[in-house]
């Protein structure tokens, strides 16, 4: 595309962010503030995650973009065409066939492959923001190790409803060492992240912020001795694909509350059924 | 004579990060990075060369120490990064050495408890690199463990070992050997594995 440098960002910007993830790598979990710029379109749509990935992005790279597991959803179309558009990269929506694939609150069902990157897009980076307001004061803790209030917060949900009642942006601990955000995945695909065999990177426009979780990676969701971290679990199967083992959407079909559960990864399904058919 | 840049700055820097950042991410991983090779005279190899250009410029402190520096190092790094050469190692970003460099006390950043990231990379020009021998490599991004000869550098090793007890504070190193690279971030467990290791309880 005329008048741009290659996947939108000068070069100058792009050895910042890239200076900045060899650290964010090398500390697992830790935030990384970085000169985070404007994108043409608003923070909250994925500016963070498309920073890192016009900066990781080479002229060989097959990019999958999904949005809620999907691949044809407003956020996941429009982000593809993006990166179509000026850097002229093939894009792709199956999971395997991807080098880079930027998500948007999920982590696909196909096992990713070593070599791999995901790119994570995340509104707000810091695990301890809802309980402490204060950048200031949570940088502190985080430089103290100081986490039990994040495990106050966990067992008022035990106190108040029985079990931890906290479904997504599950907080983790990296590494044993930094509890962090792993953006609003659903808990579902926190186990993904445990020892995982591709490079998980995370990035927040308008907070400035990324992180990384490298593959082979210690990856702990918090929970107590008698409330164990649980995943969710539906009594439903997919009602396209049949699959029993997938994160499922409840979509309502018309208005007397008809409704069917379907997978929320769509290249998974399409992929299951086309297995099935 | 001035030395040679990528042919293509966009995409054979992208190319060359990629290399980097999953050496990083898979700690004692070679990789063999395509880069211009400096002039036979030049004190350091082209995967240095290259990582140097793929990483600095106006905003990145460097400091060279003095067994590697060359007035036509510094022309060329001025000329094709543009980036600052400081005498301050304290203040550097880079650091460009060898690993004997290290064992005369230089003192650099290892960044603070709130802000780990505003620390040093050590950029390592070794006589010898291979992914097998006695450092002993585990930690995020190594699934069981990996090796690492690094020639005669126990001082480079020791200290990118007492890494661990600063953590989250610390240097991060690529270390270099001609065309090869290899990096040992700070999250990286470095042990010798040919002597027997007997943990002391005693204080």
């Amino acid at each position: 595309m005329n008048g741009y440098n290659f996947a939108y960002l000068d070069e100058q910007t792009k050895r910042m962010i890239r200076r900045a993830l060899l650290k964010a790598v090398a500390i697992p979990g830790y935030q990384v503030p970085f000169g985070g710029r404007e994108m043409p379109m608003p923070y909250g749509w994925g500016t963070g995650g498309m920073q890192l990935t016009a900066s990781i992005l080479g002229a060989d790279d097959v990019l999958k973009v999904i949005d809620q597991g999907a691949d044809d959803t407003t956020n996941a179309v429009s982000i593809r065409a993006f990166f179509e558009r000026v850097a002229g990269v093939e894009t792709t929506t199956a999971t395997a066939a991807a080098d880079v694939i930027q998500t948007r609150h999920r982590i696909p069902e196909t096992p990713l492959e070593p070599g791999q990157i995901l790119v994570f897009q995340v509104p707000i980076p810091e695990p301890l923001r809802f309980i402490e307001p204060s950048e200031q004061e949570t940088r502190l803790m985080h430089a103290l190790e100081e986490y039990g209030v994040m495990h106050v917060k966990l067992y008022e949900d035990i106190a108040r409803y029985g079990h931890i009642a906290t479904t997504y942006a599950y907080p983790v601990k990296v590494d044993g060492r930094y509890v962090t955000d792993p953006s609003p995945i659903p808990k579902f695909d926190n186990p993904k992240l445990h020892m995982s065999d591709a490079l998980m990177l995370f990035g927040a426009g308008r907070e400035k912020r990324l992180y990384a979780i490298p593959p082979h990676t210690r990856v702990e969701s918090l929970d107590f001795e008698d409330h164990p971290f649980e995943i969710q679990a539906w009594d439903e199967h997919c009602a396209l694909c049949g699959s029993d083992h997938s994160f499922l959407d409840e979509v309502i079909t018309d208005d007397v509350g008809s409704r069917m559960f379907v997978c929320s990864d769509t290249d998974y399904c399409l992929l299951r059924r086309g297995e099935v058919a | 004579m001035l030395w040679p840049a990528f042919n293509d700055p966009v995409h054979d820097s992208q190319r060359l990060f990629r290399q980097l950042l999953q050496a990083m991410a898979e700690p004692g991983t070679l990789e063999m990075p395509r880069a211009p090779e400096p002039p036979r005279e030049a004190s350091i190899g082209p995967a240095l060369w290259g990582a140097l250009l793929t990483l600095c410029d106006l905003d990145t402190p460097l400091w060279i120490a003095s067994e590697l520096d060359s007035p036509a190092l510094r022309e060329a790094l001025r000329f094709h990064t543009g980036c600052p050469i400081t005498e301050d190692s304290a203040a550097a970003e880079f650091a460009l050495l060898t690993s004997n460099s290290l064992a005369q006390g230089i003192d650099f950043s290892i960044g603070s408890d709130a802000y780990p990231n505003r620390s040093i990379t050590l950029l390592i020009a070794l006589e010898h690199l291979e992914a097998s021998g006695p450092w002993q490599l585990s930690g995020p991004g190594i699934a069981d463990r990996r090796h690492l000869d690094i020639g005669e550098a126990d001082g480079l090793m020791a200290r990118l070992g007492a890494n661990r007890a600063s953590f989250p504070r610390g240097m991060d190193a690529i270390l270099t050997c001609n065309d090869r690279l290899v990096a040992i971030p700070r999250s990286t467990r470095v042990e010798r594995t040919d002597q027997e290791v007997r943990p002391c309880m005693s204080p």
